[in-house]
């Protein structure tokens, strides 16, 4: 899933292959932004993961390694 | 009578506060207490029978409203079930907004109702989404009703607020809430009485009614204005809340600091902005993500904030000038968010000093030109 995670943000962001770890810390970098969250929510769907965005915190979601936790 | 102005309400003030500071202080729970508080001074500002009758329909529609939904919620997942029971609940508000242009209607007026109604709407969408699976009447009459912040915010979420009811806090933390909320009392009212009444009295009422020069000064007193005025009531709302026992959330933070509008928007008026956020944009971004209304990159997002923010200034009112202060923010959080992902260095640049101190002081300028056309001095 953590894999999966980071694919999606690197691609929905833009970001350079390898750019984002399991601990990069999204929000602060500039990777995602509200709507960035939607688009990560949107396609985590697609796997089978339902997540409300409205619930989360960002501190919550700030990096993949939480977001994968989320989603377990 | 008007919430937070002149001597009598601030007389029912405290004499509804005082006992609440003392069962409090014994370590008591506020809550039944403080429903009948906000009966009571609703009562009294709710001033004539038309209004309290005006009220009391408005109440029972919604009350009737989310507790019939919630059962509906129970057999029918349908959106449209949803968008039904909504369109009920915002029906008074669009009502008493379009009674502005007939003055035969302006008995319909209810002080209070789009606070009240976007109350009533979370409770719905959160029904709807499975957060809320049960509600008891009281406890969503005294959210609903709930008097500090009847007729200027915060908003406040329902299941944050029924959490606050459930626990009653220890006197020690009751004290240290009650000294705090006396003095955000206290503050709010040097911010609205003073600050903003020697702003209005003697910046606002002393400059001439036309001209270019009046109209720039006009600009930044009101924009003052507003903000000693707005954050001040707010100050009080939430003090009396937390005399309550209620942590009713922040409304402001230092928003003349903001580098850019998003960074403005999380720090004036937070509760409505927070809450158009998590209850119109998000959701419209999703559902226009999910079905590919405008395919799967940013265009949803440019559309999103235009309609939220058309909604903030329509929430307002339906008067041009809102429209247009709505409108205008919308481009403005679109521009925002199309710099912060097209030029890169826009980032970097919010993280420089003397950069920082340009951005703030034209994200000041940007947001006091909206007051200008929000003031309706323009149109």
């Amino acid at each position: 899933m953590l894999e999966n995670i980071i694919d999606i943000i690197t691609e929905i962001s833009g970001a350079d292959e390898g750019e984002i770890d399991a601990g990069t810390e999204l929000f602060d970098e500039g990777i995602l932004d509200s709507f960035g969250v939607v688009q990560l929510f949107v396609q985590l769907e697609s796997l089978g993961v339902k997540l409300d965005v409205a619930e989360f915190e960002r501190a919550q979601i700030s990096t993949p390694a939480k977001i994968a936790a989320l989603c377990e | 009578m008007t919430p937070y102005s002149g001597l009598p309400f601030f007389c029912i003030l405290v004499i509804v506060l005082l006992p609440a500071a003392i069962l409090g202080h014994c370590g008591r729970s506020l809550r039944r207490y403080g429903l009948l508080a906000t009966i009571l001074v609703l009562l009294a500002v709710f001033d004539n029978w038309q209004a309290k009758l005006l009220l009391l329909l408005f109440w029972g529609l919604q009350t009737a409203l989310s507790f019939v939904y919630l059962s509906v919620r129970r057999r029918c997942e349908k959106r449209w079930a949803l968008w039904l029971f909504l369109l009920a609940a915002l029906a008074p508000l669009l009502l008493v907004k379009l009674a502005v242009f007939a003055p035969k209607l302006q008995f319909l007026s209810i002080l209070g109702v789009s606070y009240m109604t976007f109350r009533a709407v979370q409770v719905l969408i959160e029904i709807y989404d499975g957060h809320i699976k049960a509600l008891h009447l009281l406890g969503f009459s005294y959210f609903l009703l709930f008097f500090p912040s009847v007729s200027s915010g915060p908003l406040d979420r329902y299941r944050r607020f029924a959490a606050d009811l459930a626990k009653a806090p220890d006197p020690k933390t009751y004290d240290k809430l009650a000294v705090e909320g006396f003095w955000k009392i206290m503050t709010g009212a040097f911010y609205s009485f003073v600050a903003g009444n020697l702003i209005f009295q003697y910046w606002l009422e002393a400059l001439p009614q036309s001209g270019f020069g009046a109209a720039v000064g006009y600009m930044y007193g009101y924009t003052f204005f507003m903000f000693f005025n707005f954050a001040g009531y707010s100050r009080m709302a939430i003090g009396s809340a937390y005399l309550l026992g209620v942590k009713m959330p922040e409304n402001f933070n230092l928003p003349f600091l903001s580098k850019d509008m998003k960074d403005f928007w999380s720090r004036w008026h937070i509760s409505l902005s927070t809450w158009l956020r998590d209850y119109v944009y998000t959701r419209f971004c999703t559902q226009a993500l999910r079905k590919k209304w405008f395919g799967g990159g940013r265009a949803s997002s440019y559309i999103g904030y235009f309609l939220t923010m058309l909604l903030m200034g329509a929430w307002h009112g339906l008067t041009p000038a809102y429209l247009i202060y709505g409108a205008y923010h919308g481009v403005l959080m679109s521009l925002n968010e199309l710099l912060d992902t097209k030029w890169k260095r826009f980032r970097k640049l919010k993280k420089n000093n003397a950069v920082s101190i340009l951005l703030i002081l034209i994200t000041f300028h940007l947001f006091s030109f909206g007051l200008l056309i929000f003031s309706g001095r323009l149109i």
